[in-house]
Order: structure tokens, then sequence, then C-alpha cells
């Protein structure tokens, strides 16, 4: 008589179950697994972080992080630079210094090679406009924020803004950065778990 | 709204002796046994599922940590299974209304499970990403299942994907793929609408396109841009409703909303080359091309179309206003430019009453034949 009820099934409702659980348990555990083998075998750095409370309404708390590295300056540029506006992936070479701080030494818009003991971190792809003379570029790593407790941000924010915050992050070989240990002045606060 | 309407009708039919009282009933009758028909039962379900699926998202983004972090996903993932496989078990049983409630709360703990991954480690500026999967998650359960709430569930989130893009990328950074996304994700959501008989769910993805639409002349604004628009929307809507265009049937048999949307774009596009005229005269001409728009639809589709009608009489009514802000410069320029439309539409008025009683004469002289 009506629409609906001429619609026929056309998956056993326990196979569509099995098929959509699945799916959505596989789409979790690739987004898990994808960040847990960074932590598992990436390579060390620290950071330093620069100097509210946001809220991510799916997420919850989180406290932003700034890091020398977010600004790089026109002269750690090599090889050619986007001549027109476009979308952009920046290569960042970090190199440890003597206070065990890792700072970007080079950046480049194409892949950088591997080399001695620096890592090459990569940018999130972001909105390039050339100028001229040459100015300082922001960018990102997907790794500006960190989840807190509800309530529990406070803290945090406060030891980043007296500049007592380091965060040290794991990273993998194709660049892509994750958080394992945020530190105030130098003792752990929040060390991650692979999962 | 029409069950009232229609009881209310039936009961000065039958007063005036022209139904049969046992018809009226019957036809009532086979109205409320329609599948799509509103039932207070099955809206208040749904609308508990999309309780306790806030319930759900806002405990995983509480971070509570009470809770260690495997249990909880081992948690999420559990509401995952327990809820597609207890739509399974319901559909068996026939009990569809439960069955899509408990599909949507299958989708909500998928979301939440999204997020918690997020708040594990901490991602960031991933968030348009995170919607697209959630919402590719909800358009494999409603493939699955068949099922219409879940293609529903596939339009909100459509855009909430949208939100997500312009508020995460900024609103003139978003890059190319992901705009030209946003169209595919409206395709989808009518896909999945035809699939499983969704009806209604469509206007979401008919809005987003539009929507869309807008955001892209809002960003990149350019007269050509604008012109076509314009242009596509109305030789759109004359296709759907000029008397004798082909088409026409068609779209008649296809509902309103052919008409409402194409003439939705139509004045979109106007809006937007009204956005472009520089200089008095331009801008007064473009005004008084937008206002004929809209009588155009009241006039072509207003009679059938009561979504058309509205939209012609809002356009019609904010055009004037425009108009009057725009000519403020001189009062008497205004008070000259009221003075004709008014004359003017006095004579459209005048010649669609004369038509209107023309076209009820010859119904009438056919229904007495």
């Amino acid at each position: 008589m009506s629409a609906v009820a001429s619609k026929t099934r056309w998956l056993n409702p326990l196979l569509a179950a099995l098929l959509v659980a699945g799916a959505q348990t596989a789409a979790l555990g690739y987004m898990i697994e994808g960040r847990a083998s960074i932590l598992r075998n990436g390579r060390d750095v620290l950071l330093k972080t620069v100097p509210v409370d946001p809220r991510d309404l799916l997420r919850g708390d989180y406290v932003i992080l700034s890091y020398d590295i977010s600004r790089i300056a026109p002269e750690l540029f090599k090889g050619d630079v986007p001549a027109e506006a476009e979308e952009a992936q920046l290569y960042v070479r970090l190199e440890k210094q003597l206070d065990g701080f890792w700072t970007a030494t080079e950046a480049s818009f194409q892949p950088l090679p591997a080399a001695g003991d620096s890592v090459v971190l990569r940018s999130l792809p972001f909105s390039y406009y050339p100028s001229s003379p040459p100015t300082s570029v922001n960018v990102a790593y997907g790794i500006e924020r960190f989840y807190v407790p509800e309530g529990e941000g406070r803290t945090l924010e406060e030891a980043r803004n007296a500049q007592a915050l380091s965060v040290n992050i794991r990273v993998d070989g194709s660049g892509k950065a994750q958080i394992r240990e945020i530190a105030v002045n130098g003792s752990p606060v929040y060390e991650e778990p692979l999962y | 709204m029409y069950r009232a309407r229609l009881e209310r009708d039936f009961k000065s039919w039958i007063d005036k002796g022209l139904l049969q009282e046992n018809t009226a009933r019957a036809m009532l009758a086979e109205y409320d046994g329609r599948e799509s028909t509103f039932r207070a039962g099955r809206v208040l379900l749904i609308l508990a599922a999309l309780l306790l699926s806030a319930s759900i998202l806002l405990l995983v983004a509480a971070n509570w940590d009470a809770l260690p972090r495997l249990a909880r996903v081992a948690g999420i993932v559990a509401l995952i299974w327990g809820f597609h496989f207890a739509a399974a078990w319901l559909v068996r049983n026939g009990r569809a209304a439960f069955a899509a409630a408990a599909l949507v709360l299958g989708a909500a703990a998928f979301g939440g499970g999204i997020a918690l991954v997020g708040q594990m480690y901490h991602l960031s500026g991933d968030a348009a990403d995170a919607a697209l999967l959630w919402f590719a998650g909800a358009c494999v359960s409603a493939l699955g299942f068949r099922s219409a709430a879940m293609a529903t569930v596939a339009g909100g989130l459509a855009w909430f994907y949208f939100g997500t893009v312009l508020t995460e990328d900024g609103f003139s950074m978003v890059s190319d793929w992901r705009s030209w996304s946003v169209p595919a994700l409206a395709v989808i959501v009518v896909l999945l609408v035809r699939f499983t008989e969704a009806g209604r769910t469509r206007h979401l993805a008919y809005l987003l396109f539009l929507s869309w639409l807008a955001w892209l002349y809002i960003d990149s604004p350019s007269l050509a841009f604008a012109g076509g628009l314009a242009a596509f929307g109305l030789v759109g809507f004359l296709a759907v409703t000029l008397p004798g265009s082909p088409l026409r049937p068609l779209a008649l048999d296809a509902g309103s909303a052919p008409a409402f949307y194409s003439f939705s774009l139509a004045l979109l596009g106007f809006t937007a080359l009204q956005y472009e005229a520089v200089g008095l005269t331009t801008e007064v001409v473009t005004g008084a091309c937008t206002l004929l728009v809209a009588l155009l639809g009241i006039g072509l589709a207003g009679a059938q179309n009561g979504a058309v009608r509205y939209l012609g009489y809002v356009a019609f009514a904010g055009e004037l206003l425009y108009l009057a802000f725009e000519t403020l410069g001189s009062m008497l320029g205004t008070s000259g430019f009221f003075l004709i439309s008014g004359l003017v539409v006095a004579c459209i008025a005048w010649l669609v009453i004369r038509i209107e009683g023309h076209m009820a004469r010859t119904r009438q002289t056919g229904a007495s034949q």
C-alpha cells in the first residue's frame, strides 16, 4: 500500500549489523593503531612551548600549545617556494640543541632527505600566499591541542604561560608527529600510554 | 497540520452533502494507516535516541579519568556492536521504529569513538576529516540496514561536515577538494534517500547544495558566477513551471521541490547580482529585475506551491526594503519608486485576479458538464 511497506530488505539484518559494526570498529582500530605506531616506533623530539579554557564540543577541554617551530622564519627556506597562492605542506628539519630542546634548522616545500641525527617534521596542509620579501610562515603539525579531563586545563595553561611547559613528541618516518609527554619544569605531568 | 485540515474540509463537505460520512471516515483511516504519517510515539522514540546519543558524546568529551582509556575504547566499541545487533534483532522482529532508534544510537557511539581517539592522541586540525569519517560510518549503516532514519542522520552529518570545514579551515581557506566534497556529500545523501525511501530528508541535501553555492559565491564573488546562478535558476524554474514545457508534468509529479529549489537558486543568483551592482541606476535596475522574478515565481507556481509563494513574498518584501534603504539618499526618489512599484503591483494584482477568476469559471463549467 504505502511506499515504505514495499521497501524490501536487501541484506539480512544480522549481516548488516556485522558489516556496519565491523567497518566502524575497523575504522576506529585503524585510527588508534596509526597513532600508537608513531608512539611505539617514532623518533623522540623535545620541544619548547611559547606563551580561557577552550572546549571542543566532541572531544572536551583542551590546552592550546604553540611551539617555537610553529613559526618558520624565511631564512630557513631551502629549495623552491611556490610562486602562486596554493595549498602547501612544509617539511621542517629539526635538530637537537645543547639544552636538549630541538629547533628548526631548515624548511622546504619539497620533502627533505634524512640527514645525520635530524628529524623531519611535516606540517598540516595550509594555504600559502607568496610575498616579497618572504615573510615568516605559521604552520600547524597536528600537535597543537592537549585534551585534559574536564576542569584540569588551568594548571597546564599557567605553566604554559610561564614558559615552564615542555612537550615531548614522537615523529614517524613520514613526518607525522604525536604528543608523548608533557612536562612542567622538566618533570613529566602527563605521560601518554600507547593505547 | 495536513491531517487537521483534511478533517476540517471533510466535515464541511459532509455538511454540504458533497461527501458521504463513511467515505470520509475510510479516507481518513487510509491516511492514518500510511507509514510516513506523524506518530507521536515514533517521534518521541527518535528524540529519546538523540538525547541518549548526546549523553554518549558528552561522556566522551568529559574525558573522565576515573575510567582507564582502554576501558573507554572497549566500552564504545561494545556500544557500537550492541546497538547494531540490537537493531538487527529488532528488524527481524518487525519493530522498525525501535530498530531505527538503535541505529541512531549506534551512529552516535561511532561518533563518540572517533572523538575518543582524537582525544586520546591529542589530534588537532583534523576535525573535518573526523566529521567525514563519521558521515561515512552513517552511510554504511544506512546502506546496510536500508534505514530511512540513518539516511536522515547522514544528511545531518553532511551539514555537520560543511560547518566543520568552514569553521576549521577558515571561511576562505578551504582547499579545492574539500570544497568539492560538499556537493559530493549532497549527491550521496540524495542517493541514500532514494535507496532508503527517506522522502523528506532529500531537502537536507538540496539545501546543503544551495548553501554550498552561496558560500562559493561569497568566497569568490564575480559577476559571471552571479549571472550564471541567476540564469540557471531562472531557466530551471521556467522549465518546470511554464505551461507547455515538456518538463512540467514530470516536475509536478515530483512534488513542490523542483519549482521551489530552482526558484531559490534564481533568487540566490539575483541576490548575488544585486551585490555586484554598482551605481544607483544598475542597483535599481537589478532590484526591479529581482522584484519581477519574485512576482514571476508567485504568478507561475504560487497557486499550487505554497513554498514558492512564501519565498516569493519574502524575496519581494526584502528586495523592496533593500531598495528603499539604498535609494534613501533622496526621499523623493524613494517615494517615486514606491509609487511606481505600487501602481505596477496593483496592475498585476488586477490582472492576476481576472485570470484566476477566468480559470475558476472554466473549471466550474468543466465540472458541471
